[in-house]
């Protein structure tokens, strides 16, 4: 199970990975608070993180490991689309300035843990925040799978678990990690993932300004990097020209052809929009002391799209320094296994995992959340004490993170990626629900469930006719824009005709006077802050702001 | 209002790929597509702080023409 495996890079790891362990557990201390068995407290972190802790937190919680990997492999594998990841984290950032302030107020005056929550409050229909709800969790489970396979690569490429021939072996570390996680975070909640964030951040900010500072340099510059992919791409177009013509293979480039340029602009959009629609991402913002925290953040979270950016021309820079790998998700941990000091591999290899334990902790919790608020509380057990609904996000989290690991180990990875390309589409279709609803009332209930119900339905059937090389269903996240020769992203197709039907459809059910439910919100509630009636420090002011 | 026309470039130029999708003029050997979307992250930073700072005014506004006080009464302020 351990051969080939570096004893100084893999020593280096296991510390690393060990003292998240025990901050893990410690957490639970962490700005104490009298009680963990509430929502806010366990789901939320006592919702008192400042605008430095807020950086960290959400920072590791979007930024996750599989995009740490997927987005250099993308350009290793000369799919240079995969560079979207980067207009899309920009456009990101102005939309949630504008937006998530609103959804942050209305949640803290009305207790509201989850965007179902406030979907529930806002339209007065438990079945619509049901829709939102099932949407996140379905949307969330295969990302985090994904987590699990940035895990697997890097254990991979260190040479743990790969050369048995019993997939109970070969997957054990991955079920200790997982089993590890999904200790601490059922006995802290969302303040492990917090504390381990700085730990993994910290990590990933020195691993990467080292790699690429460090390796260009080493391989001859960035003029002989680009020099080298170029002719790299030019002649594996020209071996591979009969392929390319029949569609078998793709064709690689440095940059976008110019029709490529729309579907290019369509995920940069269609992920941005969806971004903060996905039950972390607003489990994170949800999680912050004030209004100002999120605005600064947009302002401060860009460094990791920085990050990002430069750690994808890393992807180039593997090809350069002359790294093979069957499997382009290995190329960056390749990489960084040719080109680092054994000690410092190391390092760069708890980096990636232990960047996979916060958005996996985050998520399931998200997960866990929605579950007991929306289908638990809302349905099953409608006088659930805070107590019972602490215990049972505590045993879902738990649930949830299994199912992953399931997922992963007993079905395909492709099956994961392809379900979090889904999810993409998915949760986009929940934006009607919840950011339109911050604003108006104007849609009726029923007619944003309808425009859910197609945007969903046709999204998924659209993925489901899409071939590539390799498989004949959910092959990408493009189709031709029906009537032209452009592609574009689904997921922003399918929401062009939810926002259709809705609209329609409120016409048509204003015409005919169905009941519109009971607005529990008030126009004021949408700019409450910390100190306002209702919306009270849940933490001791006295309490040492940082561990 | 103000604060959404500053932030506009940062949502408009980022989706707008025939502008920049192209190789030169390279930088330090890296094609234009690449280091121009990594300047559009500073430019985008550029243009979310004075937009921060201006929503604060307009923030109090709002508060006020929504029934609430221009500032928060409790422990606001300060923070960590």
């Amino acid at each position: 199970m351990l051969d080939h495996v570096n004893g100084i890079a893999f020593g280096v790891f296991l510390f690393l990975f060990l003292l998240v362990t025990v901050l893990g557990f410690a957490a639970a201390r962490w700005r104490r608070a009298a009680s963990l068995d509430n929502l806010d407290e366990w789901g939320l972190g006592g919702r008192g993180f400042g605008t430095f802790i807020a950086w960290f937190l959400i920072g590791g919680d979007l930024y996750t490991a599989y995009t740490f990997v997927a987005v250099p492999a993308a350009l290793y594998a000369g799919s240079v689309i995969g560079f979207f990841a980067i207009p899309y984290s920009i456009v990101a950032y102005p939309l949630v300035f504008i937006f998530l302030p609103r959804l942050w107020s209305v949640s803290h005056r009305h207790g509201y843990v989850t965007p179902a929550d406030f979907v529930q409050g806002r339209y007065d229909s438990r079945v619509l925040a049901l829709a939102v709800a099932l949407t996140g969790i379905l949307a969330t489970m295969p990302y985090i799978a994904l987590q699990l396979v940035g895990m697997q690569v890097v254990l991979q490429v260190m040479g743990i678990g790969t050369s048995s021939d019993s997939w109970f072996v070969n997957d054990l570390p991955l079920f200790i990690a997982f089993g590890v996680l999904a200790a601490y975070t059922y006995s802290s909640g969302m303040r492990a993932p917090a504390l381990i964030a700085f730990v993994k951040d910290t990590l990933i900010y020195v691993v990467i300004l080292v790699a690429v500072f460090y390796i260009p340099h080493q391989v001859g510059g960035w003029e002989h990097v680009f020099s080298t992919v170029s002719d790299s791409f030019t002649s594996f177009n020209a071996e591979n020209a009969d392929a390319i013509a029949t569609g078998a293979a793709a064709p690689k480039g440095t940059i976008p052809p110019p029709a490529a340029q729309w579907a290019y602009a369509s995920l940069a959009l269609g992920s941005a929009l969806a971004l903060f629609m996905y039950p972390h991402s607003i489990t994170g913002v949800l999680a912050t002391r004030n209004r100002s925290v999120i605005r600064r953040n947009a302002a401060l979270l860009p460094a990791y799209s920085l990050l990002l950016g430069l750690l994808a021309l890393l992807g180039f820079v593997a090809i350069a320094a002359g790294v093979k790998v069957e499997n382009p998700q290995q190329s960056l941990p390749q990489l960084f296994e040719d080109q680092f000091a054994p000690w410092f591999a190391g390092v760069a290899f708890a980096a990636i995992v232990i960047g996979a334990l916060v958005p996996a902790a985050i998520m399931s919790i998200a997960a866990a959340n929605l579950w007991t608020r929306n289908v638990y509380k809302a349905f099953i057990n409608r006088d659930a004490t805070h107590a019972e609904e602490a215990n049972q996000s505590k045993l879902v989290s738990l649930l949830v993170k299994f199912g992953a690991l399931v997922f992963v180990l007993a079905l395909s990875k492709n099956l994961a990626i392809n379900l979090q390309l889904l999810g993409g589409v998915w949760i986009l279709q929940t934006l009607p629900a919840i950011v339109i609803g911050l604003y108006t009332r104007w849609l009726h209930r029923w007619a944003v469930l309808a425009g859910w119900a197609a945007g969903m339905a046709w999204g998924t059937w659209l993925a489901y006719g899409v071939a590539s090389p390799t498989q004949k269903h959910f092959g990408g996240p493009l189709v031709f824009l029906p009537g032209t020769e452009t592609k574009v992203y689904i997921a922003l197709l399918a929401f062009g005709l939810n926002l259709v039907v809705a609209v329609v459809a409120t016409v048509v059910l204003r015409a005919m006077n169905v009941a519109e439910g009971v607005d529990q919100t008030r126009p004021q509630d949408y700019h409450a802050d910390l100190g306002d009636p209702g919306v009270e420090a849940r933490l001791d002011p006295e309490a040492p702001a940082h561990a | 209002m103000l604060v959404g026309v500053l932030l506009a470039p940062a949502v408009v130029l980022p989706l707008w790929v025939s502008l920049y999708d192209r190789e030169d003029p390279t930088l330090a050997g890296i094609p234009f597509f690449y280091w121009f979307q990594i300047l559009l992250i500073f430019v985008a930073v550029g243009l979310t702080v004075p937009a921060y700072l201006l929503s604060r005014d307009a923030e109090r506004a709002d508060r006020v023409r929504h029934g609430l006080p221009s500032e928060p009464a409790g422990t606001g302020g300060e923070e960590d």
